[in-house]
């Protein structure tokens, strides 16, 4: 699959879990680079650190290829019933869910390669000061 | 290795010892050995009962040695035992008293592993297809065996049928998928159904009819009786001692899950909750074929070891239940019998449909199984047989008309 497929893919499934609570609020983040990429979204919506937990789990589910290469392809493209977190977990590297100080959550997506070190994953100054 | 995956190491290599023992116990050795090579080269489309074909020993181990087929696929492609991996070598256990032999599953596992290297994937990425895509085994056994090809071609000419299907499986299995959206837990059996209405037209438009099969044991067999109660008995056992009455929150904690694909249960819940799942499943469906007296013969079996192989990854009791009263529904309103082939296997393949229950409600899960007994009893003729998952194919078709239903519904209605 195409990287921009993936990521349609990914930022569907993981919209479609945000919007399933209807936030008031939500924002996309995403910041691109040759060998991996960082993918944020952000909501208003409050929850509790026991669905934190839950969603933390799901997104960081083992790798399962023999799953992420069949099922995988059900992310952000059939969206009817509750969205599944794991789909997208199967898929990255990484991932961390922080909670806003003013409510709601950020889920913040590490995708790479096998040799992608997320940790040493850094935003390129000059985006930063564009952005 | 993690504690789930020794657990379900033990209980996979208890089964497939089961089926060895019980085979070669049945009829000796030597009668149970002649009686497996025989079915190499037998004619495997539905509904062949090798039970009755080549006798309870040679059909049992058939089971047996393509179930280990299943799990060195898994092994060669370094993928840990998991749920759905044990699903699909349940299934392949299963089927190979009604159709599965080595000869004609490992051309079209070979397949599907090519179509990955095609789009550079790894093979182990379409493992699940490749395990559930011999559902078109029969297909290989009709080209070799039943064409009336010369014996230096047959083999070859089959060979190449069994991989070109390989290869076209996992883009067709991953397109079928978005038409039920994961609602039918026999995704594969869609795909192969698809599949077989093209293999089937194409002798026929070549002017060879495609005669039908009909075996179906009645002998009651001890060997045959026993076998998934005892199984199942041994998921029970198996739950409790290792992971004691945790198992039994984990089973609850399934109960509360939808099951649409991919649900792995012992992922979810537990690997204690998933095999007290099994059990149950197991337990329960084998009460209901005594009941209407059916006989457990090969497809019979294969039916429930499916069943069970899928309580690991989408069925429990509360979503079979509301298919189960849609098919009964279905069966009585048009005067079925309960004990016929074809009504028998509806009712334990028809739990396909078990995630609609689970995310849709009870009614919407009695219509499904209301629908599918109505289908099944014609889908067979479609494909001639040759795609083994007949209820997976009809239970796709269903899934499909009532998600498309409901999402057309929600989409307009809600804002």
């Amino acid at each position: 699959m195409k990287r921009r497929e993936f990521l349609v893919h990914l930022i569907s499934e993981l919209s479609s879990f945000l919007l399933q609570e209807q936030p008031r609020k939500m924002v996309i983040s995403l910041h691109q680079e040759a060998d991996g990429i960082h993918l944020a979204v952000i909501d208003d919506r409050a929850r509790s650190d026991v669905e934190i937990k839950a969603i933390e789990r799901a997104l960081n589910a083992s790798r399962r290829p023999e799953l992420a290469g069949y099922y995988g392809q059900m992310a952000g493209h059939d969206l009817l019933g509750s969205a599944r977190l794991n789909l997208v977990g199967w898929q990255i590297k990484h991932a961390d869910v922080l909670k806003n100080p003013g409510g709601g959550v950020m889920l913040n997506l590490w995708i790479g390669g096998e040799g992608f070190e997320y940790p040493k994953f850094s935003i390129d100054p000059e985006d930063e000061e564009e952005t | 290795m993690a504690i789930h995956t020794r657990i379900l190491t033990q209980f996979l290599a208890a089964a497939i010892m089961v089926f060895l023992l019980f085979g070669i116990l049945a009829d000796g050795p030597s009668t149970a050995l002649e009686g497996f090579l025989r079915l190499q080269s037998s004619p495997a489309r539905l509904l062949s009962d090798f039970t009755a074909l080549q006798g309870t020993g040679a059909a049992l181990l058939n089971a047996g040695t393509v179930g280990i087929l299943g799990w060195l696929y898994v092994k060669l492609n370094d993928i840990k035992l998991s749920g759905p991996t044990v699903a699909a070598i349940f299934t392949m256990i299963g089927f190979a008293l009604f159709g599965k032999t080595l000869l004609n599953c490992i051309p079209i596992m070979a397949g599907v592993s090519l179509s990955a290297f095609i789009v550079k994937k790894k093979p182990r990425e379409y493992l699940l297809i490749g395990m559930f895509g011999t559902a078109l085994g029969p297909l290989v056994s009709f080209v070799a065996f039943e064409m009336g090809l010369a014996p230096a071609l047959a083999l070859p000419v089959s060979l190449a049928v069994g991989l070109a299907v390989g290869i076209v499986l996992p883009p067709l299995a991953i397109a079928m998928l978005h038409l039920h959206q994961g609602y039918n837990l026999y995704n594969v059996g869609l795909t192969a159904g698809f599949i077989g209405l093209f293999a089937a037209s194409l002798p026929n438009a070549g002017g060879k009819n495609i005669d039908s099969i009909s075996s179906w044991g009645m002998a009651a067999d001890p060997w045959l009786f026993l076998l998934i109660p005892i199984l199942s008995l041994l998921a029970i056992g198996m739950a409790f001692v290792c992971c004691g009455r945790k198992s039994w929150r984990e089973f609850l904690a399934i109960l509360k899950l939808p099951g649409r694909l991919p649900s792995d249960f012992c992922e979810l819940s537990g690997p204690g909750g998933a095999l007290l799942n099994v059990g149950i499943l197991g337990l329960a469906y084998s009460a209901y074929v005594a009941i209407v007296g059916a006989p457990f013969n090969g497809p019979v079996i294969g039916a429930l070891m499916t069943l069970m192989g899928f309580g690991f990854f989408g069925k429990h009791p509360k979503n079979v239940i509301p298919v189960f009263l849609g098919l009964l529904a279905a069966a009585l309103i048009f005067g079925k019998a309960l004990d016929e082939s074809w009504v028998i296997l509806a009712f334990i393949f028809g739990t396909a449909l078990a995630p609609i229950a689970g995310e849709f409600g009870p009614a919407i899960g009695i219509l499904a199984g209301f629908l599918h007994l109505v289908l099944v009893e014609r889908s067979g003729t479609w494909h001639g047989g040759m795609n083994l998952y007949n209820n997976g194919f009809a239970g796709g078709l269903t899934a499909t008309l009532i998600v498309s239903v409901i999402e057309w519904y929600k989409t307009s209605i809600e804002r």
